[in-house]
């Protein structure tokens, strides 16, 4: 079988990321599959200098946290929603 | 800022089962008359009624350094106004006043007090140095003994410390380890090694070391207050700290440029910061995922700077465990104690302070802790300046 390249997927740890629900992120061993876990290799990122491109944002996928998967950029991510996300990208 | 810098901090433990202590240590700098003045004082008994009686004493030293009145007259003050104990009939407590005056860096002198407190010792490097000290018959109406004051002048230079400290220090150990505790010598010997082992331990690491080792000797339970002090005169420590990015993007490359030339520790603090000196010094971000808590996001690594946190929270948590000076050991792993742990370190810090507004701090959504860079920082030099004694300055971008 060949060895499935790891997902790599970055969390924001900004200010402005860190304290709307970042932090709950880095949880991620308390909470993430770990099928997926062992899918993804999870580091932090200063910025992803998302935050602020919108911040006039109304749409909470448009907020912080947020997050990037192989390079794609995530917002408003809940540990629900880190978890779904994360278990599209390591099933793709 | 100055090529030298007058490192002085003390520490102390109680006397075992005291809330409070007989021995007091006050220190103030004036950078305006370029003085510092170290008090010692260690009041008769233990307990509250020492504490009053050593209190009152080093603020009035201290007080009547800072003024023109001659030494000998303040300590005739001084021990005029000491309450009298009930039990014993008689006010006494003991004093060593070390004022520093630095018209340059050039010329430090030293004018020393001393009042029955162990002998004052003078080291240029690890070696020893003797001096003479004029001794002063106060000769004063009314008291219970002669007193003697023991005065003397003389001036340091770089590389030169003086280390005092109260009885609790010379008598530990006293009956139980040894027969009449550590004595003068042996604290001589002990700081003159400390100072072999490590020829730069700052004031802070030495005076630690020696209250330890005295702690030590009494067995893990103090027999008296046990203080120490340490002035060191020395090369200072610089640490620069950066945080927020530049007003304009044009200024970006002077930042690197600042930051490369700076000789000394280097702090940046924010994460848009971060990615603007690592894109300049071309060395990666690595966050460490391990030590950080619900306050504290974590701190990365990065070639070339010593420590890499987030900006705001970080920030205003460092400002808040400084001002509350929360001791070092206390604290958690994490980017805070990291950061404190450098400037507590370090004798002089400069901040580059970026002003670029973050448009995602606006956001209402987010805590009112995460104030004003600005005022963060304003507040930390402050605390800086006045309770730890640190040079500071402090440059916009």
């Amino acid at each position: 079988m060949d060895k499935k390249e790891k997902v790599v997927v970055r969390i924001c740890v900004g200010t402005a990321c860190f304290v709307q629900g970042g932090a709950d992120l880095l949880l991620y061993n308390d909470f993430l599959d770990p099928n997926v876990l062992a899918g993804c290799e999870i580091e932090g990122a200063s910025c992803l200098q998302s935050c602020k491109k919108t911040c006039d944002a109304t749409k909470a996928e448009d907020k912080p946290p947020f997050i990037s998967i192989n390079g794609k950029v995530y917002g408003g991510v809940t540990q629900e929603r880190f978890c779904k996300l994360l278990a599209e990208a390591v099933n793709a | 800022m100055n090529d030298i810098f007058i490192d002085v901090d003390y520490d102390q433990i109680y006397k075992h089962d005291q809330e409070i202590g007989g021995d007091v240590f006050l220190l103030s700098k004036n950078p305006d008359s370029n003085q510092i003045v170290a008090t010692l004082s260690d009041g008769l008994g233990s307990g509250v009624k020492a504490n009053v009686l050593a209190s009152l004493t080093a603020h009035m030293a201290h007080k009547l350094s800072f003024s023109d009145m001659d030494l000998t007259h303040s300590a005739r003050i001084i021990m005029n106004t000491l309450p009298v104990c009930k039990e014993r009939k008689i006010s006494y407590a003991t004093f060593t006043i070390v004022d520093i005056r630095y018209p340059s860096m050039k010329d430090i002198s030293v004018s020393l007090v001393e009042y029955d407190n162990p002998p004052v010792l003078r080291f240029s490097g690890s070696q020893e140095i003797s001096w003479n000290r004029d001794l002063i018959d106060l000769k004063r109406p009314g008291a219970f003994k002669q007193e003697i004051l023991k005065r003397s002048e003389f001036s340091m230079k770089n590389g030169d410390r003086l280390v005092m400290f109260s009885d609790g220090v010379t008598q530990s150990g006293m009956g139980s380890t040894m027969p009449l505790g550590w004595r003068l010598d042996g604290v001589r010997q002990f700081a003159k090694a400390c100072i072999e082992r490590d020829p730069d331990i700052s004031s802070h690491e030495l005076s630690r070391a020696i209250v330890q080792h005295a702690y030590s000797l009494d067995g893990l339970c103090s027999k008296d207050d046990i203080t120490c002090s340490v002035v060191y005169v020395r090369s200072p420590r610089r640490t620069l700290v950066v945080t927020g990015p530049p007003f304009t993007k044009d200024n970006d490359a002077a930042l690197g440029e600042k930051i490369r030339s700076f000789n000394g520790r280097k702090i940046v603090a924010g994460g848009t910061t971060a990615l603007i000196v690592s894109r300049l010094f071309g060395s990666p971000i690595h966050v460490d995922m391990v030590h950080w808590s619900k306050d504290v996001p974590p701190f990365s690594s990065m070639d070339g700077i010593d420590l890499v946190t987030e900006g705001m929270l970080t920030l205003s948590k460092v400002v808040k465990v400084l001002e509350e000076k929360t001791p070092e050991a206390m604290l958690p792993d994490d980017a805070v104690r990291r950061f404190v742990h450098i400037l507590l370190d370090s004798d002089q810090v400069h901040f580059i302070v970026g002003t670029k507004i973050n448009e995602a701090h606006q956001d209402p959504n987010i805590p009112a802790e995460i104030g004003i860079r600005r005022t963060m920082i304003a507040r930390l030099r402050k605390v800086l300046e006045e309770h730890y004694l640190k040079e500071t300055s402090l440059e916009y971008m």
